[in-house]
């Protein structure tokens, strides 16, 4: 894509801002014969958070996984690059990878329950990279892990330390996570659906709790989210994402109140808000990744198609701030 | 086992196939298995017919000899050709397993059943005699059962029958118990259809499949307690020609004649491993989830 | 919790009760009368009358039973009509332990040998390691362990001459020539359990390496040793002492083959030698004891479980 550079607005505009701390560039994952994310760009300044909003199946969470290095070859093909701090990740060796995560690169995952070992306590989790990465003694290891519950609103934690997984509740499990992904402070941190799995009542706090820790280290963040209306309220910028494909991506407010792929404009529709009248659903189902239509891969389901749309993929384009891929954009 | 308690009380007959035979045909495994054991029946079936000789017939002028044109697989100390007694050991070997087995399940299932459905004290004593006979390990039980019953082939079927009620019967009554609350029973109940019939009709089918699981997967087991137990010289007496009594024998001879035990030790191992092949998938074939047990 | 603990206790009592009716019962079962054998060939009717009253073989049934019970938990078990010997110090002080550091020699073989193939052919599931083990897992199980001893101790013992054929010296007397003796035993008897332990390693790290701990294991930037085995062994270990517990039955089965085959003193052949010499008391022993072997043993798995799985433990 010759447009590449132009793509980052911010880059091309402000070249006095700092280098980006992730650079994204026509990246592509192929599971066999399946291209599960398909040229995908996103740039992410250190400071900034960013939302990944789609469907389930999208590659939401395939890009994550792909960002901390967890999805490589020869599991998957990957094309394209990922730069990390100047670094490419994509070229790097699995030791020095392995460097970067849970040190400078921090994963949440959606469900705590299931993402923390039952055989192991929680004080136990949370030191795992207090020692693999910052190699500290085992007290300190000790007084760091009750430090980190501290911060992340864990009551008592000393007592807690040596509690296991199960004998906490969905929220205090999250919390750990939290607790593990932030244990050395990373620059990055990737937050897969952090809180779809808890209870509403506790869902705003852990997202509130997350944004906090955040701002706090001054780390960026990419949050993994099917929430449109929540990813613009809690991120700077929002990238819509569809079958592999990211199909707009600009600042959260102007993403929201002005969609301006149909995609967008479908999943804001869906949204549930207090006085609207209806809701839309959008029609039809995301395609098998083995059955992607050729052109534009959200052709089948869109209301605006036409006949270029399921010929040729639409390249990505610079309209208001914002990159989106579509013919028609009005 | 939940996945055949879930599905309607009436097994038909395409649905057992879609079921149980179709998945058993997938296993590559299962079916060599199950090809290796045809080819043991067919020879204990045959072994009248293909026997070159007397099984029995010793000739102590042609003893420890290798294999030959006379006695293809050689002869043992004893003179005895180890081809014809190989032959009809097979058939004493799958008669032992297949007979005990059976037995057991038969005298197994009716306690299981007994006590599931009776309940109150009968179950209560049932079980505890179950319990007695599972408190101790199958080849410990069986060695005295033979203890107490003497030596001989048919006591060697009844010592293992014994040994196997216990597992047969804590199965049954499991799944008795399980089936008896189902809807359907108390609906057949409250039909008025009676308690023989419910158990007939209803009860048995359901708990059929896993109890044959079962029941496969113990006919190794049988065979193999029953070599054993003839090895030990607490089985089958000799002359009879049996696989144990054959290892057994051959043990002094190993390093003189070793075709003597390994004529019946290969055939033993290469039985054992295909019931047990065809037994791993019977299991997988019934329900994916089920543990093997002891 | 009281009362967990309570009801467990009540239930273990009760099963061994069972375990010592069950072997009562057996020698009232067995073939013969006691009394005519003590007495020999040659006796009158009132010496016969005599010995029954001594015996207490003229009291009722319950009574009786009850007296060989607390003769038995008195250590009191008779003595063998042929050896003489005390049976108490036959079975307990000489047999169990022959039997004992078999069976713990050949769980720790398989599971050194067992652990690691099972590991490998997990992690290069279809390769020829995961053909290999899987082929050596079904061989080793069907394998009958006494027709194998008798080939080791051919091949090893005879031909090759690398170890001793028969006999037992114990390992706490002298421990190397101990070790040596019981070497082609052990690999017998632990032959069988290798192949099972390798199969429920495999499968059982299969799916744990499936679950999401794992994954973020990997996320905190674990090297992939540590993700294999420590996550997920720890998680294996459960599974794995669930398979060992419930195939006791099975090692006491080749644990009574190996030692006929290798003329081991242990229980099996204690067992063996007394039912073919129907010396029932002793063989009455031995059927007492592979009981509360097996009542111990499944009590002792029951509180691994607690210790290996911190969701089962009672706070």
């Amino acid at each position: 894509m010759d447009c590449a550079v132009a793509l980052t607005p911010q880059a091309a505009d402000m070249p006095a801002s700092p280098p980006p701390l992730l650079e994204v560039r026509d990246f592509s994952l192929r599971r066999g014969q399946a291209v599960v994310l398909d040229g995908v760009n996103l740039v992410l300044h250190p400071g900034e958070t960013l939302g990944l909003i789609g469907e389930s199946g999208a590659g939401k969470s395939t890009l994550a996984l792909a960002l901390i290095g967890l999805l490589r070859a020869p599991e998957v093909q990957l094309q394209g690059s990922l730069r990390f701090r100047g670094t490419e990740l994509t070229q790097l060796r699995e030791a020095d990878y392995r460097r970067l995560r849970g040190n400078k690169i921090g994963l949440i995952f959606q469900d705590a329950t299931a993402a923390l070992n039952p055989c192991f306590t929680v004080g136990e989790q949370i030191a795992e990279p207090l020692k693999r990465h910052l190699g500290l003694s085992k007290w300190d290891r000790r007084d760091r892990a009750a430090a980190l519950m501290q911060s992340v609103g864990i009551p008592e934690p000393r007592l807690r330390l040596d509690a296991y997984p199960h004998e906490l509740s969905g929220g205090m499990q999250q919390r750990v996570m939290i607790a593990v992904a932030l244990a050395c402070n990373p620059e990055l941190l990737l937050a897969d659906e952090p809180t779809s799995a808890l209870d509403v009542t506790i869902q705003a706090q852990i997202m509130e709790l997350i944004l906090d820790r955040v701002r706090e280290l001054n780390s960026s963040a990419i949050f993994v989210l099917h929430d449109l209306a929540l990813g613009a309220q809690v991120c700077d910028r929002i990238a819509v994402m569809y079958a592999g494909q990211i199909v707009e991506e600009g600042p959260s407010e102007r993403v929201l109140a002005a969609p301006l792929h149909p995609y967008t404009r479908g999943l804001k529709s869906c949204v549930v808000e207090l006085g609207s009248r209806m809701l839309e659903p959008i029609p039809g189902q995301v395609p098998p990744l083995n059955a992607m239509p050729a052109g534009c891969r959200f052709a089948p389901r869109c209301p605006k198609a036409k006949a270029i749309c399921s010929e040729q993929r639409p390249l990505a384009e610079i309209h208001d701030g914002r990159q989106v891929s579509c013919w028609f954009i009005d | 086992m939940s996945e055949a308690m879930n599905v309607a009380p009436l097994a038909r007959g395409s649905q057992w196939k879609q079921r149980f035979l179709q998945p058993l045909l997938r296993q590559r495994s299962a079916m060599a298995g199950l090809a290796i054991l045809a080819i043991y029946v067919v020879a204990a079936v045959c072994a009248p017919w293909l026997a070159t000789h007397d099984p029995t017939a010793q000739d102590l002028m042609a003893s420890l000899q290798g294999p030959s044109a006379a006695h293809w697989l050689g002869t043992d100390s004893y003179g005895q050709d180890l081809y014809s007694r190989l032959l009809y050991g097979a058939q004493l070997a799958l008669i032992i397993g297949f007979a005990s087995v059976a037995l057991g399940l038969v005298v197994g299932v009716a306690i299981g059943l007994a006590a599931g459905l009776m309940g109150g004290r009968t179950e209560w004593v049932l079980m505890r005699i179950v319990d007695g006979l599972l408190a101790f390990p199958e080849l410990i039980l069986a060695m005295a059962f033979m203890a107490v019953l003497g030596l001989g082939t048919e006591n060697v079927v009844y010592a293992l029958a014994l040994s196997f009620v216990g597992p047969f019967a804590r199965m049954t009554r499991g799944d008795v118990l399980q089936v008896k609350n189902q809807p359907y029973i108390e609906a057949a109940r409250l039909m008025g259809v009676g308690t023989a019939a419910v158990i007939w009709r209803h009860v048995l089918p359901n708990v059929v499949s896993p109890i044959l699981v079962q029941a496969g997967m113990r006919i190794s087991i049988a065979i193999l307690l029953e070599s054993g137990l003839s090895f030990l010289g607490i089985g089958v007496v000799p002359p009879t020609p049996d696989w144990g009594l054959m290892i057994a024998e051959g043990r002094a001879f190993i390093t003189m004649a070793p075709w003597i035990s390994g004529v019946p030790g290969v055939a033993l191992a290469i039985l054992l491993v295909a019931l047990n092949l065809l037994g791993d998938g019977l299991r997988d074939a019934f329900d994916p989830t089920t543990q093997k047990d002891a | 919790m009281f009362q967990a603990v309570s009801a467990k206790l009540a239930q273990t009592l009760l099963v061994l009760l069972i375990v010592s009716a069950a072997s009562f019962a057996f020698l009232k079962l067995a073939p013969g009368d006691p009394v005519s054998i003590m007495l020999g060939s040659d006796y009158s009717q009132a010496s016969y009358d005599k010995l029954t009253h001594e015996l207490g073989l003229d009291q009722p049934i319950v009574l009786q039973y009850g007296r060989w019970l607390a003769d038995f938990v008195r250590g009191d078990w008779g003595t063998s009509y042929i050896t003489n010997q005390d049976i108490f110090e036959l079975a307990v002080l000489q047999a169990l332990p022959v039997t004992l550091t078999l069976a713990a020699l050949s769980l720790l073989i398989a599971l050194v040998v067992g652990i690691p193939t099972g590991v490998l052919a997990a992690l290069y599931r279809n390769s020829w390691i995961d053909v290999l083990a899987t082929t050596l897992a079904i061989g080793g199980n069907a394998f009958p362990s006494f027709y194998l001893g008798i080939i080791l101790i051919w091949l090893f013992g005879v031909d090759l001459g690398w170890f001793p054929v028969l006999g037992f010296v114990a390992p706490w007397e002298d421990f190397w020539q101990g070790l040596w003796h019981l070497a082609l035993p052990s690999i017998t008897l632990g032959a069988w359990y290798v192949g099972l332990i390798a199969r429920i390693t495999r499968s059982s790290l299969l799916e744990v390496l499936g679950q999401p701990y794992i994954l973020a294991a990997k996320a905190r930037g674990e090297p992939g040793w540590r993700v294999v085995w420590v996550h997920g062994m720890r998680n294996v270990l459960m599974p794995l002492v669930t398979v060992i517990g419930l195939q006791l039955g099975g090692m006491l089965r080749g644990a009574v083959m190996t030692e006929v085959v290798f003329a081991l003193p242990g229980l099996g052949m204690m067992v063996t030698t007394a039912v073919l010499n129907r010396e029932y008391i002793v063989v009455q022993a031995g059927i007492m004891l592979t009981g509360l072997l097996f009542v111990a043993v499944n009590l002792a798995v029951d509180q691994t479980y607690q210790f290996l799985d911190p969701r089962l433990r009672r706070r």
